[in-house]
């Protein structure tokens, strides 16, 4: 009877629904992953993101790179990426939550923000930075793209102080952004962006950094500095 | 679809039944459904993975393809609904508009189902950008308001706008989870895989 079809409609989604539900409940666990990593590996190839991996170099990788099953919850990385003198990467997770920081200690940087699920990290930040890599207990490894550039990286676990800092101000008007990666010898990577909310934001050099008090002095402004740590949870 | 009557329900006594109570029943059903999807993508601790389909290069561009197909589903909806309700001038509705209208939103009602899925079991109710906030906000409510859509649609003698007012609320919705969604994977990662 017509009168009622949109039930039977609405009973048939719901009835799938489940279905589905249980089927994902019973499927193995070692199927692939959902992160948008397995989409988005661009293997060291060119910025953006439309150079695509046939599928068998995405399904070859993720046969190589089995998503672990020890991919933590909460971590922190950090190091130089593969060639790099100065430029560093550091990433943060935070359950399903990620934040990663790219600088080249001037002009090359970015913020970004995605997933942690499974092993594999799918984040994206501003003019097209995108990061894709894999995790787990000990270290974390892939490509990350930002301004043009893209770096490969392979970076481990850091404990405070070393992880990503980052303080936000408003001077007179203008918003400045800065983060810094303080790597495990102390060494510091950090930029500063003048006006991060410009179409294509100049960043320079962030000045140094003290740790221990948690401020940076630009000119004649004090910066208040936060740490981003996924393994306390700060800066999420 | 069980034990639900096949004949038609002879009219309660009380007629008078306002149509006020005939929308606000099924609105709070369809409040308990975005609810319920809401919580269950918030406490249950995203997996990652699900049962995927096979012919995709991954998950996010399976789910982008069927949210794109449930979109265009939708459109015919509005199209459709436009020519019913003979708001499209010099067309007449052809006998067949209903059906149309009929199956292009149970298609595209059953699209969106195994997306939403993947999107509860593996990913989870997210709250870390303002585009996943929305999505994730808007998810749950699509479902809620369809509920509201098709237990509504069956109820005689209600107000001429609710219909149109609450399919439009649907279109609505679900286009905006299209652009916090597929639109944002396609133009991240490519349409090309």
């Amino acid at each position: 009877m017509k009168r009622n079809t949109p039930l039977l409609t609405l009973l048939t989604g719901g009835a799938l629904g489940i279905a589905l539900l249980i089927a994902s409940m019973l499927a193995p666990s070692s199927k692939t992953p959902t992160s948008y990593a397995a989409a988005a590996t661009t293997p060291s190839s060119t910025a953006t993101a439309v150079a695509l991996p046939s599928p068998s170099t995405a399904a070859s990788r993720s046969q190589t790179a089995t998503p672990s099953a020890n991919a933590p919850l909460r971590a922190d990385y950090a190091g130089r990426v593969k060639g790099g003198i100065h430029a560093s990467v550091a990433i943060s997770i935070h359950g399903t939550q990620a934040i990663a920081y790219a600088c080249n200690g001037s002009s090359v940087e970015a913020w970004l923000k995605g997933t942690a699920v499974g092993g594999r990290l799918a984040l994206t930040g501003k003019n097209g930075a995108v990061l894709t890599a894999n995790y787990d207990s000990r270290r974390a490894f892939g490509d990350v793209s930002a301004d043009g550039v893209t770096y490969s990286f392979s970076v481990y676990t850091v404990k405070k102080p070393s992880g990503l800092y980052r303080a936000i101000a408003d001077v007179r008007g203008a918003t400045i952004k800065a983060g810094w990666i303080v790597l495990p010898d102390g060494t510091q990577v950090g930029s500063l962006e003048s006006n991060p909310g410009a179409a294509a934001p100049s960043a320079t050099g962030a000045p140094a950094l003290d740790v221990a008090a948690g401020t940076a002095q630009d000119g004649s402004t004090v910066l208040h500095v936060t740490q981003i740590s996924g393994v306390t949870g700060t800066g999420f | 679809m069980t034990a639900e009557p096949t004949r038609p329900i002879p009219l309660p006594p009380q007629r008078a039944a306002s149509g006020a109570t005939k929308i606000v029943v099924p609105s709070l059903i369809g409040a308990l459904v975005a609810l319920t999807l809401g919580i269950y993508g918030r406490l249950h601790h995203p997996t990652g993975i699900a049962v995927n389909i096979a012919g995709f290069s991954s998950p996010g561009s399976v789910k982008s393809w069927l949210a794109t197909a449930a979109t265009v589903f939708a459109v015919v909806q509005v199209g459709s609904a436009l020519v019913m309700y003979g708001k499209v001038p010099r067309v007449a509705a052809p006998s067949w508009i209903g059906g149309l209208h009929r199956w292009s939103g149970r298609l595209a009602f059953l699209l969106a189902v195994p997306v939403a899925i993947h999107c509860l079991y593996a990913l989870g109710f997210q709250t870390y950008s303002t585009r996943v906030l929305v999505h994730s906000l808007l998810g749950c409510a699509f479902f809620g308001a369809f509920t509201v859509k098709m237990l509504i649609l069956p109820k005689r003698g209600l107000p001429g706008w609710v219909l149109p007012v609450v399919g439009a609320l649907v279109f609505t919705v679900l286009v905006a989870i299209w652009f916090t969604s597929a639109f944002w994977f396609f133009s991240t990662f490519g349409i090309k895989r």
